[in-house]
């Protein structure tokens, strides 16, 4: 037998680390359950203009812009693709006893937490290459040849950094109870709560900036003098391209950025009107450049602190059971 | 002498139950050493504190002479660990998982191609390693967990309870599998409840209960520093009286039975009395058919010190 008296550089450890979890979430069911998800919604969202032309008896125009400007994975699969990758990923561990074997070999506990992460991100790559690859094709199909398709590396990297932000809150939780169930549910609830109820509170009450500085689609915007042709018809919103400012809107922002350098966004407040159309009322502009850098901190800030937080936790966790 | 394992005063609490009370654990490298205990004596989280998977609320704990209490990969380098009842990923197949911790191991591409096919062999495993782990038995799970932890023929294995769990063909197999261990060179430390494993593997024992250590030292030093009665047990041609009395005069006989054309004797010392015992037999006019000495087993003096302890200080066991 080779006895070793050395340790493995840590290169060889993290390479390890990553084998482990890669090959745990390539075999997840659930992992392909969301991607199947996801294919569907990318389906409906590439139809969807579609059905909504033939009931509206319009024909259907060519659109070049619709595989970079589409909405792409969405809120929802952000969310979704970050819960199945990581929600068991350290709590699991605890759960199933398998943290005893792996914590006793030669390997430090920030090794195997970075290890984790990085190959839930490669999970995630791989998944978001396959799902965007399918948007631009389709695009394509449907809507005629496609501008900018040099942007979706931008538009991957940008969905990617977002899904990292619940992926940080997910992990941490789950580090700290060492449940996954909580994990989970924690997510679904701070995600429910921060997309449909902080959403609806900002907008009624003037006060969407908040939604800015919270894991989410962020308060929503219009860039004047950017085209852009509105999801339901004639609905009387204001003229301009729809920006939102959230950890969400990272890559749409960046591929708007550069197309716009200087383009500048008007925030406004919504009111009902009995038996009339919403009445927006201007509140604010922005540039999108500071937009779009205020939400890389916001998102970078996110990320550090909670996979400080579960990183801290793994690292001080003690296996009595 | 090199200490392989040594606790001093180590303490780990959980809430206001004190799972292991100021242990000095000494183990020397190169033997087998079992720690013995009733369920709930505090082994496991002995054992848990050497590898690090819990912290000491008091005093030390050292492998090779280095501390063990952080994140030591260092020191787990030289550890192999068997936990009791081990869990591995279901998803992974048992070649991958071998694969993966040895990769951990910084074992190269040509030592693991080496190294798995011989420990798979050695466990009994060969032929399904290719098998998702979630198939395995209780017993190849156990197998595997054995094999983990000789990956990388580390100076010390640590084995939690090896065969809990197992069928009696399983355990003979894992109690053959740690005396080939042996001859490897390691040292061994062999958590266990069952005492005739302890008594057939190894050569060095302590016996902790309610986490404290009640004796440690080699197997046959503990029998004998626990004085007890020894007794003879002896069938002679033709028993009469004269031998009897006679029996009964020698200094270190308290009692004699007798039952048809056999003796019990019994001794007061750990001395081995025979030879004037069949003096006085053959002295009588008596011939020895057979003779047979009954010591303390380790049973014995397990059961004589657990209980004692009990008494002593009452309150409940745990792990």
């Amino acid at each position: 037998m080779t006895r070793k008296t050395t340790r493995p550089n840590w290169i060889t450890s993290f390479l390890a680390v990553v084998r482990y979890e890669l090959l745990w979430n390539i075999r997840k069911k659930k992992l392909y359950g969301v991607i199947i998800v996801a294919l569907a919604l990318v389906t409906l969202q590439l139809v969807l203009r579609i059905i909504l032309s033939n009931v509206a008896n319009q024909p259907l125009k060519a659109d070049p812009d619709f595989a970079i400007t589409g909405i792409g994975i969405g809120d929802m699969g952000f969310f979704l693709f970050a819960l199945v990758t990581v929600m068991n990923s350290i709590s699991g561990e605890f759960e199933s006893g398998t943290i005893v074997p792996l914590l006793t070999k030669p390997v430090s506990r920030t090794t195997v937490f970075l290890g984790k992460f990085f190959a839930a991100s490669v999970t995630l790559l791989g998944t978001y290459v396959v799902l965007l690859v399918y948007l631009a094709a389709g695009s394509a199909a449907l809507y005629g040849p496609q501008n900018n398709l040099h942007l979706l590396p931008i538009v991957l990297f940008g969905n990617i950094v977002s899904t990292f932000v619940w992926m940080a809150i997910i992990l941490a939780v789950g580090a700290l109870s060492k449940s996954s169930m909580l994990a989970a549910l924690v997510g679904v609830g701070l995600w429910l709560g921060l997309t449909i109820v902080g959403q609806i509170v900002a907008a009624f009450s003037g006060q969407a900036w908040v939604l800015t500085y919270l894991p989410g689609t962020g308060a929503s915007g219009y860039a004047k003098g950017i085209d852009s042709t509105p999801p339901f018809g004639n609905m009387s919103l204001p003229s301009g391209l729809q920006v939102a400012t959230g950890t969400f809107s990272i890559g749409p922002n960046m591929v708007t950025y550069i197309l716009h350098p200087s383009a500048e966004v008007t925030f406004y407040k919504m009111e009902f009107i009995p038996r009339g159309m919403p009445i927006y009322t201007e509140l604010y502009t922005e540039t999108l450049s500071f937009i779009l850098t205020r939400a890389l901190v916001v998102t970078a800030v996110y990320i550090l602190v909670f996979s400080f937080i579960a990183w801290y936790a793994l690292r001080r966790a003690q296996v009595a059971e | 002498m090199t200490l392989a394992i040594e606790t001093v005063n180590l303490t780990k609490r959980y809430g206001r139950l004190t799972a292991v009370d100021k242990l000095n654990l000494n183990v020397t490298a190169n033997t087998v050493h079992g720690f013995l205990g009733p369920n709930g004596a505090g082994k496991t989280t002995t054992i848990k504190v050497l590898v690090g998977l819990l912290k000491p609320d008091e005093g030390e704990a050292r492998i090779f002479g280095e501390d063990v209490s952080g994140d030591k990969p260092d020191v787990r380098l030289r550890i192999g660990y068997m936990p009791e009842l081990p869990k591995f990923p279901k998803h992974l197949k048992g070649s991958e998982l071998l694969d993966i911790y040895g990769r951990m191991y910084g074992l190269s591409q040509q030592q693991r191609r080496d190294q798995l096919p011989k420990l798979l062999e050695l466990v009994g495993l060969k032929g399904r390693e290719k098998d998702l782990i979630g198939k395995y038995s209780k017993g190849m799970q156990q197998r595997l967990g054995v094999a983990q932890a000789l990956l990388n023929e580390p100076e010390l294995v640590i084995l939690d309870e090896p065969s809990l769990g197992l069928d009696p063909i399983g355990m003979v197999e894992v109690r053959e599998l740690i005396q080939g261990v042996v001859k490897e060179g390691m040292t061994v430390f062999l958590s266990s409840h069952l005492l005739f494993e302890v008594q057939q593997v190894c050569s060095h024992v302590t016996i902790i209960n309610k986490g404290v250590a009640l004796v440690s030292d080699t197997i046959e030093n503990v029998s004998h520093k626990i004085s007890g009665p020894t007794t003879l047990q002896i069938e002679v041609t033709k028993l009469t009286k004269t031998m009897v009395e006679n029996l009964k005069k020698l200094p270190s006989v308290t009692d004699v039975k007798t039952e048809g054309n056999k003796l019990n004797i019994t001794l007061e010392t750990q001395e081995d009395v025979r030879p004037q015992v069949s003096e006085t037999i053959t002295n009588s006019g008596g011939t020895i058919v057979s003779m047979n000495l009954v010591g303390q087993s380790l049973e014995d003096v397990f059961v004589q010190l657990v209980s004692k302890a009990g008494e002593e200080t009452g309150g409940e066991n745990r792990d």
